[in-house]
């Protein structure tokens, strides 16, 4: 009886311990947790219930008005122009930033004389503020002192100036070779990075087997650095299709909408417009366009094997 | 023991994460509580800017220095480019921050009065309204109170348009400048194809395709309405046979490349620059842009025409606004002393020599004859417009917020058409349609509304 008086305590005390033990990394994990859910799961939240909302600052009548934003949206004379300079504006922007990043990361990945400058110089694109770029673009492209037209010019390529900013098709054109010129060097740091760590006796073994440089750039070097490619274009398709910078600066949307994309489309009618109802629809429709692209692109890719 | 530390490291970065979110979280109490003993001693206000420049920052915080010292009132000068300042004034306005004191212009007070986030004036101007130039008690101050019941603002200075126009140009082209102080809106597209010239890179008309790009053509179009926007049951007037003609004889200048082709992505800024910079050799715009324009050229080549004179009844349209008039927000806590410093800062003495700094027009009736604005002063042409009984303000848009309308579909209408994306007539009924709609919802929502009418000095 007076033995098990005495155990009794130690159990307790020990359950006690092991709850701390189990408890810790939660309270650790705590602040952290706290701070996602302050700036990114309220806002989130927050901008879902506003899409279902007549939301216009300043209006003193906000209230829910089911799917109307939506359905404005939808009945929105331009959103087949935005959401082609959408697509052409991503796919034309990851595609060439992939291709010339590869082609700086296969071209930097031998040893030569002068390599670490050059690969400064190559890389400080991704080092400029969007906001510089954009200047620079809009400066460069300026239809009457632009140093591209006066270059045209010289070359004989074009016998009078071109409104690059005023003209439908062009304005998107500029601020795509904006955008291409920004991301190459991410594209050419992340596989250079993954191309430098494979083994150079896989390619000894392979030139031993007879193999040419076509078959072990295809058999050895792509599925080393598929990972690497996979994950890359994932991530640049996301920032490239969410990114409005360089647009509001080079040429805010224009003319007449013709290089507006839907993220910028969804900025200006939230902080020109106000109408930040209609621009939270704009953005539960993007964030779920996301999602089913980042869902299809890891299953079409079989990432999960690729790792 | 290695695992003990790392726990100990892991505890304490929680805990630097957690001070920090509290210290993120907490109100300024600590800095509040020491204003609050100053306080005692000074009274502090804080004054928002909504144009600011170094000329403008230098102006204000000097005059700030002398009211502490006299009135014995801190002022915190904040300022906001213009571009935003519609929105951040909202921003601030909705969770409830607004500086004490705030420049706002006349397009704004539709939604900043209807949302009260500016106090009436109409008490502190009792009696004293008699020391403002007309410009301010006919137009601004009239137009005020018959749509939005009060007066809201103190204007600091009055901005009126004219034509900016190369003398240097002219005299190249033949054109007598003397004789077009009277010219209507035909001699002045006759101007504009006289001084083109595309292959020197010389065009005749500033062409503003962005934001704002249809106030400017609003005022050509009103010339064939009588000044108004709509009748008086919100019906929109711009889309008639006339103005039609007016529409496609104005955007004509741009389609027929009497403009640069890239001017269809213009703004403000561009105007101004390229104006400036040689490109262009006419710039319909306000008094403030002397000052630009004084920095970067010779007096010999520039000079200021009226706006041109209406073909229809030979009257002059042109909008007289006060575009960073003080106001007083609804967050300010000591009013009293926000109007002591609205009024230190119209003192005739420091109108003017506001004014004179930032290119705009006194408002204050005791400024006198200063030889600035008198008959050889810069300022000379846009003065003699304000005293011309020929004269007419035309309405805005409405009493209602419009600022989205103004800063995308309305420009985007005209650009389609530039683009030939769509006719003439479509482009302007879809204008008139948003127009209309706005106004017809504001007369129903506002039992007793009335459409506002055109001003005269008379």
């Amino acid at each position: 009886m007076v033995q098990n008086r005495k155990k009794e305590p130690i159990i307790v005390k020990r359950n006690q311990n092991y709850r701390k033990r189990m408890m810790e990394p939660y309270a650790l994990l705590m602040p952290v947790l706290v701070l996602l859910l302050v700036v990114f799961a309220v806002p989130l939240i927050n901008s879902f219930i506003m899409a279902f909302q007549k939301y216009r600052l300043g209006s003193p009548d906000i209230g829910f008005n089911g799917l109307d934003n939506f359905r404005k949206l939808f009945a929105d004379d331009d959103l087949g122009l935005i959401l082609k300079n959408t697509v052409i504006y991503v796919i034309c922007s990851v595609a060439g930033q992939f291709v010339l990043g590869l082609t700086l990361a296969l071209a930097l990945w031998k040893k030569f004389k002068g390599r670490g400058i050059y690969q400064s110089v190559v890389f400080l694109p991704w080092a400029f503020s969007a906001f510089v770029v954009g200047l620079m673009f809009r400066w460069s492209f300026n239809g009457e002192y632009g140093v591209v037209n006066d270059l045209l010019m010289k070359l004989g390529v074009i016998k009078e100036n071109i409104a690059w900013l005023g003209t439908p098709g062009y304005s998107l054109f500029v601020i795509i070779l904006a955008m291409i010129w920004i991301g190459v060097p991410f594209f050419a740091i992340m596989i250079l990075a993954a191309l430098q760590s494979i083994p150079e006796d896989i390619y000894e073994a392979a030139s031993i087997d007879g193999a040419g440089a076509v078959k072990k750039f295809f058999r050895i070097t792509v599925p080393y650095i598929k990972p690497t490619i996979i994950m890359t274009l994932l991530l640049r398709t996301i920032w490239i299709l969410n990114s409005f910078d360089l647009i509001v600066v080079i040429t805010n949307g224009g003319p007449a909408n013709y290089s507006m994309t839907l993220p910028a489309y969804m900025y200006t009618r939230a902080f020109s417009g106000y109408d930040f109802g209609f621009a939270s629809a704009i953005g539960v429709i993007l964030m779920t366009a996301l999602m089913v692209y980042t869902l299809i692109f890891l299953k079409v890719t079989n990432y999960e094997e690729g790792m | 023991m290695r695992e003990g530390m790392k726990r100990a490291a892991a505890w304490v970065m929680a805990g630097v994460l957690a001070a920090g979110l509290l210290t993120g979280c907490q109100k300024e109490g600590g800095e509040n509580s020491s204003a609050g003993e100053k306080s005692q001693e000074t009274v502090s206000l804080r004054f928002l800017d909504t144009s600011p420049s170094d000329v403008r920052q230098a102006y204000f915080e000097d005059v700030f220095a002398r009211i502490e010292e006299d009135l014995g009132i801190e002022i915190t000068y904040e300022s906001t480019p213009l571009e935003d300042a519609a929105n951040k004034i909202m921003v601030m306005a909705t969770s409830n921050s607004m500086p004490d004191i705030v420049t706002t212009q006349d397009n704004w007070l539709g939604q900043f009065t209807a949302s009260e986030w500016i106090l009436p004036l109409d008490e502190y101007l009792e009696g004293k309204e008699g020391q403002f130039a007309d410009t301010v008690t006919k137009i601004v101050w009239a137009n005020q109170k018959e749509m939005y019941g009060h007066i809201y603002t103190v204007p600091d200075g009055m901005m009126v348009k004219g034509i900016y126009i190369r003398k240097d140009w002219c005299e190249k082209a033949g054109i007598d400048l003397e004789s077009l102080k009277d010219w209507d809106y035909d001699q002045y597209f006759e101007v504009i194809e006289k001084l083109t010239n595309a292959d020197e890179k010389q065009y005749g008309m500033t062409y503003r395709g962005t934001r704002g790009a249809f106030d400017v053509m609003m005022v050509y179009l009103q010339g064939f309405t009588g000044g108004r926007t709509y009748d008086e049951e919100g019906n929109c007037l711009l889309n008639s046979d006339e103005c039609l003609d007016a529409f496609e004889k104005f955007t004509g200048m741009y389609k027929e490349g009497y403009a640069p082709e890239e001017s269809i992505n213009w703004g403000f800024v561009e105007m101004v620059d390229n104006f400036c910079g040689g490109l262009t050799g006419t710039l319909n715009n306000d008094s403030e842009v002397v000052v630009s324009v004084q920095n970067s050229m010779e007096d010999d080549q520039w000079t200021v025409l009226p706006i041109p004179k209406s073909t229809k009844d030979g009257k002059i349209y042109n909008t007289v606004n006060a575009p960073y008039s003080y106001t007083i927000s609804k967050d300010c806590e000591n009013q009293e002393a926000a109007w002591k410093v609205i009024e230190y800062l119209s003192q005739p003495e420091n109108n003017i020599e506001y004014c004179k700094q930032v290119g705009m027009i006194p408002v204050m009736k005791e400024v006198g004859d200063d030889p600035l604005y008198g008959e050889d002063g810069v300022y000379a042409a846009f003065v003699e417009q304000l005293n011309n009984p020929d004269m007419v303000v035309p309405t805005g848009y409405g009493p209602f917020d419009s600022t989205d309308l103004q800063q995308g579909p309305l420009y985007q209408e005209i650009q389609k058409y530039l683009l030939d994306e769509q006719d003439a007539k479509t482009a302007l009924d879809n204008i008139c349609g948003m127009l209309e709609e706005r106004m017809k919802t504001y007369l129903d929502e506002n039992e007793g509304a009335v459409v506002d009418t055109p001003k005269t000095m008379q």
